[in-house]
């Protein structure tokens, strides 16, 4: 997580619901309606950083002025297909930087269970990871559907391993270099 | 990331590691002795044609001792996860010498200076003068990089080359994959506990897994970073309150000692 990571940048801006909880003048053009007052009560999707600064007050003492609700992509549901088969659930679908992202989470909400679903769905995941990454078909055939489903950081694994393969095949002569 | 060079130690260059390996050359020309900053390389003199062929290959570089590794590797039990052993440390007893102590063998500098040889100067690939079969076979640290090149480089003077080839590959992926079966047991390895044990895999094995086992590790230490992080706050808690029996104080401390 460097200043310069262009993947914590990006899973900066991922969205997250947060409700206000005090009237905010001016900032209506959050919800697209410029000039407006914010009431309390508003659900507006923020960006990951912005909302945790404005929920930040809660932890100094003061009123905040939103709360935080788990993003779509760590809902309840998802968990419990997580629970069910890790390998079926189209993460990147869910959120491009998923892990990334839950971590940031994790950090903010108490949720003990979630980081052995996650823990759990991320090995099996990356097991099935490294078949297909040493599967000299690569990334054609069968594992297109799963592939497909990764997050940012499961395609950079799938990387590591691929090309350290492709390395090696290339290095003991058995396979060209391209 | 934008570093353009990928993490880790590409195969060529640990393959340029492994040839500091020492193995037998027979020459063919006659040559005056060289002073390399490496140390003088004898005077090459060629042998009398006459002279019968007496050298073998390495000791684990047969078909024999390598389709035994492979055996115990694929078939025996308590190798179902682990690696078959690495040769003894130089000085160290080998397994068949029970209870005798251990032998160290010194060599002597020019200068006379008595030293142990360690690796690579430990002479794992260099021909031998017969086929010694006292010690059980044993894969040396380079085995990837040093059967790759024999074979390409002097695959006339192996025995059954092909089959020593088919040997070596077959090793090579079985080996592979329980490493990446270790995957399993790497959640442990994150939040506190065992880990993977890597005894006996080569340089080449841990170059090529690197980039993918420490990605995983590194990725399940950051999913499972909020709850370490509030079970060492709940033990700091349980230490600053000073509220249980001394029992229990231990197993806390060796649980703390973990970190």
């Amino acid at each position: 997580m460097s200043y310069y990571d262009v993947d914590s940048i990006l899973t900066d801006a991922q969205k997250l619901p947060c409700t206000f909880e005090l009237e905010v003048p001016g900032l209506g053009i959050l919800e697209g309606n410029p000039g407006e007052d914010i009431k309390p009560g508003t659900r507006i999707d923020l960006p990951l950083w912005l909302g945790e600064m404005l929920s930040i007050g809660a932890r100094l003492g003061t009123s905040r002025l939103v709360t935080l609700d788990m993003p779509p992509a760590l809902s309840e549901r998802v968990m419990n297909a997580l629970k069910a088969d890790p390998r079926t659930v189209d993460l990147r679908a869910l959120a491009p930087h998923f892990y990334s992202l839950s971590e940031r989470i994790l950090e903010l909400f108490e949720e003990e269970e979630m980081v052995d679903v996650l823990t759990e769905t991320f090995k099996r995941r990356a097991a099935e990871i490294s078949d297909h990454a040493h599967n000299p078909r690569g990334a054609v055939g069968d594992g297109v559907d799963f592939l497909r489903g990764l997050d940012e950081t499961e395609r950079q694994l799938f990387r590591a391993a691929h090309d350290r393969a492709k390395e090696m095949r290339v290095w003991s002569g058995e396979a060209k270099k391209k | 990331m934008a570093f353009p060079l990928p993490r880790g130690i590409t195969p060529s260059e640990i393959a340029f590691l492994a040839e500091m390996e020492m193995v037998t050359v027979v020459p063919r020309q006659r040559l005056e002795g060289l002073e390399l900053l490496g140390g003088p390389v004898e005077p090459l003199v060629p042998p009398r044609p006459s002279t019968p062929r007496e050298y073998y290959p390495p000791a684990w570089l047969h078909p024999d001792p390598l389709s035994l590794i492979l055996e115990v590797e694929s078939q025996h039990q308590d190798y179902k996860n682990a690696f078959s052993p690495p040769l003894p440390l130089p000085g160290q007893p080998s397994i068949r010498d029970n209870g005798l102590a251990p032998k160290a063998r010194p060599q002597y500098t020019p200068d006379g200076d008595r030293y142990f040889p360690s690796p690579p100067f430990l002479p794992q690939n260099t021909a031998q003068m017969t086929i010694s079969s006292r010690d059980p076979p044993a894969l040396p640290f380079h085995w990837v990089e040093i059967g790759n090149m024999l074979l390409e480089a002097a695959s006339d003077d192996l025995v059954e080359a092909d089959q020593v080839r088919r040997l070596l590959k077959d090793l090579r992926e079985i080996r592979l994959s329980k490493m990446r079966a270790g995957v399993d047991a790497l959640d442990a390895a994150a939040v506190g506990g065992g880990g993977v044990a890597l005894t006996g895999v080569g340089a080449m094995e841990v170059g090529e897994e690197r980039g993918f086992l420490s990605g995983v590790v590194d990725n399940l230490r950051k999913i499972g970073a909020s709850k370490e992080q509030a079970r060492r706050e709940q033990m700091a808690e349980q230490r600053a309150n000073g509220g249980y029996n001394g029992t229990q104080d231990e197993e806390e401390e060796e649980d703390y000692m973990e970190f």
